[in-house]
């Protein structure tokens, strides 16, 4: 567990990914907690579109949900930022 | 007969409270509970006029948190056509929150050693004639196994004592215990996907610790809000006469990252309009601190317990035309709010409340002995039991009574897997959106329910209510999210599990 990730800066710089992507792309993503089978919301939109929600796992602590993932091409390229950006808010 | 307390519950005692985790959240060295001014504005709203009534209806449909003179003034409301009006609104409001799914659970009672000494509890520690017990945790997995197996609950209330056999760590360890559970059905496996968690109040720390192993809701019960009244009933000496330490534990909870948290007071305690403002200002304060209102709210009303004299004495005793009128009042005081109505009532009342429309959570096949899902007990033991319960039927008989008067089961636990939570939740709540997920998850669970469960006719009055359902959402949700409804539920048909939006 990287409990030394400090969740409060990580969601500044979620939220800045998640405007990014919203003004790109028109899509919903936010940011999880993974606690046990708890997924605690702790970044990003708030709104949904009503699709199941589809989870990718950033790493053992965090990971980005969207619904709307097919209107983002950039997806890959996004979830590998966001590792980076959890690596470094690690460091 | 007085129970001496043991040199190691002594020391635990002396360590569970931690005064700076209850004054920084008081203002000017005060509770936001002002018992003066609760009864102030209780008689400053007396005879209200029916169009201010409306007014504050109207409010409560567009789901916004009540001002505590609101509450007030309907609480004084006498006219009965006008209560017919209130609980006309308060079926809308949830229906406008929560849709038309009812949610069931069970309560598992993990174990009845207690510290405390509550005159109205049968747990007490000095009650004699209560057996006590506390499961091991494979014990604690046989009764997961029969919940998740054999009945087919998906969302468990597990319920503990205060005492050092059952502290936070014991906690802990019983929560995972029952995520592990995984049950073969009949057409799919069972488990139980949410594990809410009705223990004494903790510190930060240990609140943090039940966080990392994925603790549902966070359940405690302020009992009664007037001050006088509940230093009377927990005696000095034990850990519950602290009342700050008890009203502060959900802004612990929610410090502690836990962000689902509930509310309760125990009606026939004090005076009953008294208690539902308690619970309004609990909420607003919680709102005001960290943007989060109360997930659930409990409104249980006090019941027999073996040798416990005090319920037959008390003077406060709820009567079921006012019960119903207070369920109406915190449905529209605080809207968002999940509302829970227990097997502690008989069923005639059960089905009376429910049919209003206002409740969103109850119970079925109910059994609050230690251990008593897996002994297979068929009549109440009161010495097992902490009370004693007033509806003892089957969750296939419960579901197929709401199926024939409307209502679908739901046993969606998808919100807190995905990061529907928080203040996120809060989002989705106030704008009605919830509801559609509430309404495409019901049909989901119910039909995996159906498929694994239920008797033939369950299921036939079960699959009636899902056709309805599918009718509903077809002219609700986009033609993309109807199409997926329905490849997930052909996928449950065809025996996967846990498909959710």
């Amino acid at each position: 567990m990287e409990k030394e990730t400090s969740t409060f800066s990580l969601s500044e710089k979620f939220n800045e990914i998640a405007n990014y992507v919203k003004e790109k792309y028109g899509a919903n993503i936010w940011f999880v907690e993974l606690l046990g089978r708890r997924h605690s919301y702790v970044a990003g939109h708030r709104e949904d579109s009503f699709l199941p929600p589809e989870i990718i796992y950033l790493n053992d602590r965090f990971a980005v949900v969207s619904n709307e993932w097919e209107k983002i091409p950039e997806k890959e390229g996004i979830v590998e930022l966001l590792k980076i950006v959890i690596k470094e808010a690690k460091q | 007969m007085t129970a001496v307390l043991t040199k190691k519950e002594k020391t635990w005692m002396d360590m569970v409270i931690r005064e700076e985790e209850i004054t920084r959240y008081m203002e000017n060295g005060k509770d936001f509970i002002n018992d003066d001014e609760i009864w102030e504005k209780l008689k400053k709203n007396s005879n209200p006029d029916p169009k201010r009534i409306r007014e504050i209806l109207q409010k409560s449909l567009s789901i916004q948190t009540l001002e505590p003179d609101e509450t007030a003034a309907l609480l004084n409301v006498q006219d009965t056509e006008l209560w017919q009006e209130i609980f006309d609104v308060a079926g809308k409001v949830k229906k406008k929150v929560y849709d038309n799914r009812i949610v069931t659970f069970a309560p598992l009672y993990c174990g009845n050693l207690c510290v405390n000494n509550c005159l109205y509890c049968g747990f007490r520690r000095d009650n004699h004639v209560i057996k006590r017990r506390v499961l091991t945790l494979d014990e604690v997995r046989q009764e997961a196994e029969v919940l998740a197996g054999e009945i087919g609950h998906k969302r468990l209330i597990v319920v503990y004592g205060e005492h050092p056999a059952t502290g936070p760590e014991y906690i802990r360890d019983t929560i995972q215990t029952i995520y592990e559970v995984k049950v073969p059905t009949k057409r799919g496996y069972g488990q139980i996907r949410r594990v809410n968690v009705n223990a004494a109040p903790m510190s930060i720390d240990d609140l943090k610790m039940l966080k990392e192993v994925g603790i549902g809701t966070y359940q405690v019960f302020q009992e009664t809000y007037h001050h006088e009244t509940y230093a009377k009933l927990h005696p000095k000496g034990t850990l519950k006469h602290h009342y700050q330490w008890r009203l502060y534990c959900h802004h612990r909870a929610l410090e502690a990252g836990v962000d689902d948290v509930a509310l309760g007071a125990l009606f026939g305690l004090y005076d009953w309009r008294f208690e539902v403002m308690g619970l309004l200002y609990h909420a607003r304060d919680l709102e005001k601190h960290f943007g989060i209102g109360p997930h659930t709210i409990s409104f249980p009303r006090l019941e027999p317990a073996a040798n416990t004299p005090f319920i037959q004495q008390t003077k406060y005793k709820v009567s079921d035309e006012d019960f119903k009128k207070l369920i109406a009042v915190i449905r529209l005081s605080v809207p968002y709010t999940g509302m829970i109505l227990t097997a502690r009532e008989p069923a005639h009342i059960r089905r009376d409340i429910i049919s209003s429309g206002m409740i969103t959570q109850t119970d079925a096949s109910t059994k609050i002995g230690i251990g008593a899902y897996s002994d297979r007990y068929t009549e109440q033991e009161l010495e097992r039991q902490q009370f004693e319960i007033g509806d003892t039927r089957s969750l296939d008989e419960v579901i197929r009574e709401l199926a024939e008067m409307g209502y679908i089961t739901s046993f969606c636990t998808a919100g807190y897997r995905c990061g529907r939570t928080g203040d996120r939740i809060m989002t989705l709540l106030r704008t009605g959106k919830e509801a559609v997920f509430c309404k495409l998850n019901a049909v989901l669970t119910f039909r995996e329910w159906l498929d694994d469960y239920a008797s033939e006719e369950t299921k036939i009055a079960g699959e009636k209510v899902i056709n309805k359902e599918l009718e509903e959402l077809k002219e609700r949700v986009s033609e993309k999210v109807y199409n997926k409804l329905l490849e997930y539920y052909r996928r449950i048909q065809n025996g996967e599990r846990d498909l959710y939006f």
